[in-house]
């Protein structure tokens, strides 16, 4: 019997054992490979879940690793930001491992589908271990290991454009990192603490002493993470790599790896360096343009490209800056749409990678240009991507508004209320690339027989010209389970906003 | 800051440097094999500055004999981090040649300006 007090531990290895075992299905059993990462990542989502009642009602669990205490050992803590961010990334996850049963099959060669598993599961098990841990050196081991992994999930699809994708992201994160861990050093240096908790108390009582050293540290982490987390004028790696991997790994990729590096950027600002100094220091105002930058001009990229994936990888760049603007704004209602905005955007995003799965699964295309009539052959796909892509714009009744509408009031709390019309111009500027999408799905009919002769099915059209989607049911269940979840976090917003006071509380107070 | 500072902690300065470089060759470099290099260049630069920054003048390798205790010792923690540093260095270092060597399978170059002409 496993004591519960260790569960958290269990949250690593129960996904790092699998990933490292995954091989011998892949040899062997390559059809096994795939419900296997299903059965991991349910255990993990329920492990997480369990840990994630814990600290409902705010509150954290700390774990030490091996039985040494804090400032000489590794510390984990479950906090209420780790907690959740815990369960949206098994959750997804789940979703996603389902969802990959066809895709993987679809897109990949059949070599390549067992050993993408392993870093599938790898990159999970290290994001996971890089939201829970508090250690300095720990956090840079597993930011090595997310980046690697996803590295190695962009590169699994093959082709040339893939490979020169993959390398392009690991040169940039891997410059990224070596930033990251100069940071570190430097903290280390000021501090003569690993801990991150105790660097904190350190440097709460003698930042003052060392001005010029906190400022290059605080640069040396903004530069590093926003190179990782695609920080407008650093996104650029992100289009190729989110655009030429599978289905699965993009929605990985888009929805949660760049947002757990967020998250230890807002750990190390908040807990290390707390906000009085953050408030304090010119990096704020560096976060909060970028991220007005991004906004607008990661909408403006979007808009002129004509790959489905291609555009729906540069308004992850645009979505990164809200998050960012409130991380910069650092009132109680911005860091709390922030997080609102995180949560939903890797919902909206999964759902939307989904949907250009299911079409490209269904009918081959990849273009913008080619969806027309996609409505009436694929009406659920088309469905649920109307309904990410009205929470893109921030249409009431899905998440989307209501993220929008807290960071409104945190940009009011902070008294810098001109980021309103930001937020309305980047909302237009949304529908603007996203509206012509969704005419083009209902509005317009589908192309001539005989253009596109690659249409397995495209014989069976009956004398309406309706008929369901012609994708697997691992397909459908999880394009409806995140579209279904958006409208359920713009309905009931108002609960999870209780949970994200407590976060809020947690690193602000 | 006077120069007696800047020459008492010189491996820093120094470490910065390297960094420095190492960043301008991965940016700047063409071939991929020298921006790998640079790459190791710059991770290189970042494990001196960790290394100096464990270092005590004066101290002794942190060994500690009962019969005879030093006055100082260096702080061992820093190399101990850098031996994990190395091995995530050593790894994507091995990933990126990986890709460089599919890539040449692909083009027939390693120069990344002529990608782009390929395509």
């Amino acid at each position: 019997m496993l004591p519960w007090s260790k569960l958290p531990f269990l949250l690593i290895l129960a996904g790092l054992i699998p990933a490292f075992t995954m091989p011998v299905f892949a040899r062997w059993k390559r059809n096994f490979c795939a419900p296997y990462a299903v059965i991991v990542s349910g255990l993990l989502f329920s492990i997480s879940l369990s840990l994630f009642v814990k600290v409902l009602n705010g509150g954290a669990l700390h774990l030490h690793v091996g039985g040494w205490a804090p400032p000489w050992g590794i510390e984990i803590v479950i906090e209420p930001l780790s907690g959740m961010m815990a369960v949206l990334i098994t959750g997804l996850y789940f979703l996603i491992s389902i969802y990959s049963y066809s895709a993987v099959r679809k897109e990949m060669n059949e070599e390549a589908q067992g050993w993408f598993y392993v870093e599938f599961l790898l990159c999970m098990t290290a994001m996971l271990g890089l939201v829970i841990t508090n250690d300095l050196f720990n956090m840079y081991v597993f930011i090595e290991v997310v980046s690697l992994s996803a590295c190695a999930l962009v590169v699994s699809k093959g082709g040339r454009i893939a490979v020169e994708a993959s390398l392009k992201y690991l040169i940039l994160a891997t410059i990224g990192s070596g930033f990251i861990l100069f940071g570190i050093g430097i903290l280390y240096m000021i501090t003569g603490h690993l801990n991150m908790s105790f660097a904190g108390a350190v440097l709460a009582g003698n930042a003052a002493g060392y001005p010029y050293l906190l400022w290059a540290a605080m640069s040396f982490f903004v530069v590093g993470f926003g190179v990782k987390s695609a920080l407008f004028p650093l996104h650029l790696w992100l289009p190729d790599a989110h655009a030429s991997a599978p289905s699965p790994s993009s929605a990985v990729l888009s929805a949660l790896v760049v947002k757990v590096y967020i998250i230890a950027l807002f750990k190390l600002f908040f807990i290390v360096f707390g906000l009085e100094l953050y408030q304090e220091s010119y990096i704020r105002w560096l976060i909060l343009i970028l991220a007005s930058m991004a906004m607008m001009f990661g909408s403006f990229f979007a808009f002129v490209q004509l790959e489905l994936k291609r555009r729906l990888a540069y308004s992850t760049v645009a979505q990164i800056g809200y998050i960012y603007l409130g991380i910069g704004l650092g009132t109680p209602w911005s860091v709390t749409a922030a997080f609102f905005h995180l949560v939903v955007h890797a919902l909206m995003k999964t759902c939307l990678f989904f949907c250009a799965g299911a079409i490209y699964y269904q009918t081959g295309r990849k273009k913008v240009t080619q969806l027309a009539g996609i409505g009436s052959i694929m009406p659920l796909t088309a469905a649920a991507f109307t309904v990410a892509a009205f929470s893109m714009v921030g249409v009431p009744l899905t998440g989307g508004f209501i993220s929008k509408f807290m960071l409104a009031q945190g940009s009011i709390e902070a008294e810098y209320p001109y980021f309103i019309i930001l937020i309305v111009i980047s909302g237009l500027l949304n529908a603007l690339y996203y509206f012509p999408i969704l005419w083009q799905v209902y509005f317009t009919s589908p192309p001539a027989q005989g253009e596109n002769n690659d249409e397995p099915h495209h014989a069976q059209i009956n004398e309406s010209g309706f008929r369901w989607d012609q994708i697997p049911l691992s397909m459908k269940i999880p394009i409806a389970v995140t579209a279904l979840g958006i409208i359920a976090l713009g309905v009931a917003g108002i609960f999870a906003y209780d949970y994200l006071q407590r976060i809020v509380e947690f690193f602000l107070c | 800051m006077n120069l007696e500072v800047l020459l008492a902690n010189y491996p820093y300065f120094v470490a910065v440097i390297i960094f420095g470089v190492g960043t301008l060759i991965v940016l700047t470099q063409p071939n991929l094999i020298k921006k790998v290099i640079g790459l190791n260049i710059m991770t290189n630069a970042i494990f001196l500055f960790f290394i100096a920054l464990g270092n005590i003048r004066g101290g002794e390798a942190p060994i500690v004999d009962p019969a005879a205790p030093a006055a100082l010792y260096i702080n061992p923690l820093p190399s101990a981090l850098i031996l994990t540093g190395i091995v995530v260095g050593f790894s994507t270092t091995a990933f990126a040649m990986a890709l460089i060597v599919k890539l040449y399978y692909f083009y027939g170059t390693i120069n990344a300006p002529e990608f782009m002409k390929m395509r």
